[in-house]
């Protein structure tokens, strides 16, 4: 006998279409619908938490199917739809309520709420989607949703464009989710989630065939384009022609919809190595690439988005190496990091203002950044003998990489005015850095154990990727440590002309989308 | 094409000679109104450089080389007739005043038919090759080149949102873009082939680049001073942040360098596309016609009408404003007050005196420049960094640090530590990763936190401590005032304020700050005087000299006695809360305690009475909780109109505040303490004229320009504004940088808050002291001759308008 519990988490999404429903009937009283809009955001937490409750008192299940031929809608409650199902509502009450005044007067604001309430109807259908057919459709959904919101100025040219080439980017990536979750379908012969999962978990080593790599293949693909991956990430900073809760939205709650994709299907993927070195090396190499371009971005909007690219190709980089559950975690602390940075951006002008009274008073000189750096590395080191994190391959590359990035603490520590109190600051902030980050990977692989496997990749080809990932890391940092060296050298200045434009990736893709030139031939 | 040889005859005849070229691009750059890093955002007049041609000639120039509107649309003015807010007298009246030929044109039937036509409604600007070339390969190249020359002048001037630090933003603006240029290949990735190479080709000398440019465009001198124009207009916002740039230098006589360095830049896209489609022989064509257009005259009547029917609408608002200042005044009260109260001449200033003059009626309060006459560079406790706490038309006197412990240093200086360490952290590659995993969890406390406004409640944007006034040094520079300039200081301060006989036992320095939150153009609601920061420190400078003893002796000597019971105590009024703070209450007398606590009570009244007055019109409805809901905007992270800033501004008025006294002006007037009887040779009168009033005007010009056309003055839609460089806004991804105010700041969205007015100014003064000020500042008598501000004498009950033509008697009613 299925008990109604099972349903739950499908009045999240129902309060949020109703609202949009409200919305599109009341286009003229804005304030009714936002009054509406937010109340249903808070009704959607509730949901979210009644959720989580559920599944610690009934544990971990599959609604029942509402639908035919085993096609149709199915409620999942695990921990990593429990988690995701968190997310998206308190990040969606948290934007519905910035909207209120932020649209305030805005002719269109009604319609707004109703885009808004509409893609988190939609993003809520797929987290907890127990079915193939309710994972495509709400994948489907979310993304054309979304585009009603890119456009909500449709008479700003630059806003139509960039939502034009997110719209393609977005076609395919449908597409090759559509033939994944199709050969998936027929290779399994069930629609269900959960239990494609345990058919591939229970599968034995060696149990691939070709059907089963493409789709992980084409999994992988649809991530990667949903996420913003090189090359297909231009139309990421372009979209800031967004309003800014639409942006935080995209950046906190829809953009790591790739990123769960993988999560869902992690059986599945860890069946077939060769789709996780795409995820493991596209990612890598994104989040290189894209944190690099970060650092040359002057527009605070432009600067965050390929912020979320480098981010989203660490997280995915994560679940190439297997490291499942740490990239859950990657996404929900990202998600609220990026969802305040984005609503906040309006700060920047005292946030820049502040770092150039805070300018250091002497340029940092190699045997500080040295001595910083090496303290904060051994304090890292110190801090994980008292908590001692995983030690797989994975992890530890994970770890090291971690602790690279504290060696950079060098640089702010290294330029201090007097060296002291700034290194006391940098050194305090390795050692909670390191204790945060042991306790956190340490909760995350135990609170997702059931859903995300803790894998451990052991072909050499995995090896290498790990070695491959932490010299590119290593170098990017070493890069960073020595930059006072070479950043006024030619190659300096080129790099940093190169890598502000893109490397020139939407350069070509606008040449491609645009007319051909009529003229110069005739 | 029958013109062909003759102009092509004229061009051989004329090859521009360098200095001429030269001294095109220097009078094109005068033209471009200076625009404030955001930090210190402070209005400025978007006309500036064209206040010394006729408005309704400003008008047309404008339409022809940015595209502009300079007056409303017509459905506007059609409105205002259909309503009965202006009349068929009113555009009679218009035309009176009119200089004659756009005068002998019309009479008022024809304007009001005029006002429902659509005939000649402003069309696109004259064409630049950018524009021929994307018709005629129906691509937007004249956005490319916007786009190219916006993302490298981000990156150029970036004040530090990218944490890799521009290696060549010291080199000038040209000399570095050349460089990049030579580099950089997405023009070539677009389709301008060979771009690279045409710029490499381009001389090193920006000079003789724009000589050669000049020829090779075959451009004859009569066409450059509209097309460098109509060239440092499509890049308008650019251009406006490159004067900024030189705005010191020229203050101080320099020549600016960095517009005419930008115009390069631009110009130096017209040739690529030149020479990368020089084979087309339509387009070369086109721009030969266009070349034609640079050098025709501005039709002076294109915009006469439209100019007009504002004029009309001005005289309209004028009949019903100014019978007010014509009835009897209540004498003024020769008692001793019990507190006086100096605040800025800020509109809203108006709001909070007058409800405070309703709560104490024994009190006085007075108008004066909110910076009080103390310009200073002012250094926060622990800081380095200097604030420019002084209207931008002055420079520094002083530079003045607040006086700390060196605790209080070493705290302030841990925690500029601790925020580089954090930024670096978030910021770096690499380490952004660790730091997501490590703290991005924590954000949500932080988004819990701004949603539900918890955290510090500021009552006011207390920026400085208490001022160190004797003298120091910091890196290099003297700080303090010495004694001698702290007297002079002084007595200029009593003597512009009328404040020399009959003070108070309390005179309040009320500057003026305003918080808000998550609001890029926060500065644009501090105080303007006080360049785009709050007035504390300079309300606190101004009363620690005042109550100088050796201050006030040496006053003595020059004829102001100070009675020995009058404090000077600085206060601070938060515009969006409107709560006034006493600053330093904790080190004034004990024998005061009870003066300040009952003036305390009595500002907390005026505050609540200001805030009930402001409701309505931030769109509150007056229930208890209205109050509380103005409070709240200031602590709004999602408010993007946390106050109305000077919105509405339309009248300034220097007169004794006896004449004001009672009249509710409606947070619309700057008021400006004057009374020429007490002004010895008219050097106050001098003084206000050629300062408050011209940053009165230019406050009033950008409000009005905003308003008529916010895609050129104005900033655009605040919910895409991006952040460029921590000092301006692009609209979206990129694009033009904005200059002026947001949509947001004079509009609620469904009906305009501000009323384009260009400024009504009433002087109680003598005519012929006013005309004596005037001869001697031409800019001053340019605003007024040529349309800019309305300027009218009020001498006892006869009110006269001052037009080019000279005084004219003014009606009242």
């Amino acid at each position: 006998m299925p008990s109604f519990q099972a349903f739950i988490p499908f009045l999240a999404p129902l309060v949020m279409i109703a609202a949009a429903a409200f919305a599109g009937r009341h286009p003229g009283d804005p304030r009714r619908v936002q009054r509406f809009a937010e109340a249903s955001g808070v009704a959607a937490v509730v949901v979210a938490l009644a959720t989580l409750l559920e599944l610690l008192l009934g544990g971990r299940q599959t609604s029942p199917l509402i639908g035919v031929a085993g096609l149709g809608f199915a409620a999942r409650i695990d921990a990593l739809s429990v988690s995701m199902l968190l997310l998206v509502s308190v990040v969606g009450l948290v934007v519905l309520r910035f909207s209120r005044n932020y649209l305030a007067g805005d002719p269109g604001q009604a319609r707004f709420s109703g885009g808004l309430t509409l893609t988190l109807g939609a993003v809520m259908t797929l987290v907890i989607a127990g079915n193939l057919a309710q994972l495509l459709l709400a994948f489907i959904a979310t993304s054309l949703a979304l585009h009603r919101l890119l456009v909500f100025y449709p008479d700003r040219p630059k806003a139509v464009m960039a939502a034009r080439k997110k719209f393609l980017v977005a076609r395919l990536a449908d597409l090759a989710l559509a033939a994944s979750l199709a050969i998936l379908w027929l290779r399994f012969g069930t629609a269900d989630i959960a239990a494609i999962a345990e058919a591939a978990r229970a599968a034995p080593a060696g149990a691939a065939d070709s059907a089963l790599i493409a789709a992980a293949l084409l999994l992988a693909l649809a991530a990667m384009l949903k996420s913003a991956q090189f090359p297909s990430h231009g139309w990421l900073p372009e979209i800031v022609e967004t309003p800014t809760p639409v942006s935080a939205l995209l950046h906190a709650g829809i953009i790591n919809a790739g990123g769960f994709l993988i999560l869902r299907f992690a059986d599945v993927m860890l069946m077939a190595p060769p789709a996780l070195h795409a995820l493991a090396l596209v990612g890598g190499f994104t989040a290189l690439f894209a944190s690099a371009v970060m650092l040359t971005q002057p527009a605070v909007k432009v600067q965050l988005a390929w912020s979320t690219i480098a981010q989203m190709g660490f997280m995915l980089f994560q679940c190439g190496i297997g490291a499942f559950a740490i990239a859950l975690l990657h996404i929900i602390a990202h998600s609220l990091y990026k969802a305040h940075a984005f609503l906040s951006s309006g700060t920047a002008v005292d946030a820049v203002r502040a770092a150039s009274r805070a300018e250091a008073g002497a340029p940092a000189t190699s045997w500080r950044v040295v001595l910083a750096g090496t303290a904060a590395v051994v304090l890292a080191a110190l801090a994980w003998m008292l908590l001692p994190p995983a030690t797989d391959p994975a992890s530890l590359t994970l770890a090291g990489i971690f602790g690279l990035g504290l060696a950079l603490l060098a640089l702010p520590a290294a330029e201090g005015r007097g060296i002291s109190g700034s290194l006391a600051v940098a050194l305090g902030t390795a050692l909670a850095a390191s204790l945060a980050y042991a306790l956190l990977h340490a909760a995350a692989n135990r609170l997702f154990a059931a859903e995300l496997p803790v894998a451990s990749l052991q072909s050499g080809a995995a090896a290498a990727i790990l070695m491959l990932a932490f010299a590119s890391f290593a170098l990017l940092a070493l890069l960073q440590l020595t930059a006072h060296r070479w950043i006024a050298t030619p190659l300096g200045r080129a790099a940093r002309i190169h890598l502000a434009n893109g490397l020139y990736i939407d350069a070509f893709a606008d040449r491609l989308m645009a007319r051909p030139l009529t003229s110069s031939q005739s | 094409m029958d013109a062909m040889p003759s102009s092509s005859a004229a061009a051989i005849a004329a090859t521009p000679d360098s200095a001429s070229v030269l001294a095109a691009a220097r009078s094109a750059a005068r033209r471009i109104a200076p625009l404030w890093p955001l930090d210190s955002f402070v209005a400025v007049n978007p006309y500036f450089g064209l206040a010394d041609h006729r408005f309704a000639d400003a008008a047309a120039s404008l339409g022809r080389t940015a595209g502009a509107r300079s007056t409303m649309p017509r459905a506007f003015y059609a409105a205002a007739l259909d309503d009965g807010r202006m009349t068929l007298a009113d555009l009679s009246a218009a035309l009176a005043s009119a200089p004659p030929p756009s005068a002998r044109l019309f009479d008022a039937g024809k304007l009001a038919a005029f006002a429902v036509s659509t005939e000649g409604e402003p069309t696109a600007p004259l064409d630049t090759l950018a524009d021929i070339a994307g018709r005629r390969t129906r691509r937007d190249w004249a956005g490319h080149v916007v786009g190219r020359i916006s993302s490298f002048a981000a990156r150029h001037f970036d004040g530090g949102q990218a944490s890799w630090r521009n290696p060549s933003a010291p080199y000038g603006l040209y000399a570095a873009w050349k460089a990049e240029a030579a580099i950089d290949r997405t023009s070539e990735i677009a389709g301008i082939t060979g771009f690279r190479a045409i710029v490499g080709a381009l001389p090193d000398d920006r000079d003789a680049m724009l000589v050669e440019s000049v020829e090779r465009l075959a451009l004859t001198p009569g066409q450059l001073p509209s097309y460098f124009e109509r060239l440092l207009r499509s890049v308008g916002g650019w251009a406006a942040f490159a004067r900024g740039r030189d705005w010191p230098g020229e203050l101080a006589g320099k020549q600016g360098e960095t517009v005419v360095d930008l115009l390069a830049i631009r110009l130096a896209h017209e040739l690529a596309l030149y020479g990368f489609l020089s084979k087309d022989a339509l387009l070369r064509g086109a721009f030969a016609a266009a070349r034609r257009t640079y050098a025709a005259p501005v039709d002076p009547l294109s915009e006469a009408a439209d100019c007009l029917l504002q004029s009309a609408y001005e005289h309209a608002w004028q009949r019903r404003f100014l019978p007010a200042l014509l009835q009897p005044a209540s004498l003024p009260a020769s008692a001793r007050p019990a507190a006086q109260a100096v605040f800025c001449i800020d509109v809203r200033s108006e709001v909070f005196r007058r409800a405070l003059e309703t709560v104490a009626p024994d009190v006085e309060t007075l108008g004066f420049a909110g910076f009080f006459g103390v310009a200073i560079d002012h250094v926060g406790a622990g800081g380095t960094a200097t604030d420019a706490l002084y209207p931008v038309l002055l420079q520094p006197r002083f530079m003045v640090c607040d006086a700390v412990s060196p605790d209080a240093a070493a705290t302030k200086r841990l925690g500029h530590d601790a925020g580089r360490v954090m930024r670096g952290f978030r910021g770096a590659a690499v380490s952004s990763f660790a730091f997501v995993e490590a703290a991005g969890l924590g954000y949500l406390g932080k988004l819990a936190a701004d949603s539900l406004q918890l955290g510090r409640r500021s009552d006011a944007a207390v920026a400085s401590g208490r001022p160190e006034l004797d003298p120091g040094e910091q890196e290099g520079r003297l700080t303090g005032i010495p004694p001698a300039d702290r007297l002079a200081s002084a007595a200029a301060i009593l003597r512009g304020m009328g404040l020399t006989e009959n003070l108070a036992r309390v005179v309040l320095l009320v500057g003026h700050g305003a918080t808000t939150r998550n609001n890029p153009h926060a500065a644009g609601l501090s105080c303007g005087a006080c360049g785009g920061h709050s007035g504390d420190a300079n309300a606190r400078v101004a009363a620690a000299i005042l109550n100088d003893p050796a201050v006030r002796a040496g006053l003595v000597g020059m004829g102001i006695t100070i009675p020995a019971d009058t404090l000077f105590v600085a206060a601070l009024h938060d515009t969006t809360t409107d709560l006034v703070s006493i600053l330093d209450a904790e080190t004034l007398p004990r024998s005061r305690a009870h003066d300040i606590a009952l003036l305390k009570a009595q500002l907390a009244e005026a505050g609540r009475a200001a805030r009930i007055e402001r409701a309505p019109r931030l769109g509150i409805e007056s229930d208890p909780s209205a109050e509380a809901r103005v409070m709240a905007r200031a602590r709004d992270w999602s408010e993007v109109r946390p106050e109305w800033g000077l919105a509405g501004c339309a009248a300034f008025i220097a007169a004794p505040r006896a004449l004001t006294r009672g009249l509710d002006l409606g947070g619309r007037a700057f008021l400006h303490s004057y009374d020429w009887r007490k002004d010895d040779g008219f050097r106050t009168l001098e003084l206000i004229l050629t300062a408050p009033l011209v940053v009165a005007s230019w406050i009033n010009l950008q409000y009005y320009a905003s308003t008529v056309d916010n895609r050129v003055f104005g900033s655009g839609n605040k919910v895409l504004h991006n952040v460029i460089g921590g000092f301006g806004v692009v609209e979206g991804a990129g694009g033009d940088l904005r200059v002026g105010l947001p949509m947001q700041s004079i509009s609620d969205g469904r009906k305009l808050v501000h009323e384009p007015l260009r400024l009504t100014a009433v002087i109680a003064a003598p005519v012929d002291a006013i005309d004596r000020v005037l001869a001697a500042h031409d800019h001053v008598r340019a605003l007024v001759e040529n349309g800019w501000i309305h300027l009218l004498a009020l001498d006892g009950r006869t009110m006269r308008r001052r037009t080019a033509a000279g005084w004219r008697a003014v009606e009242a009613g």
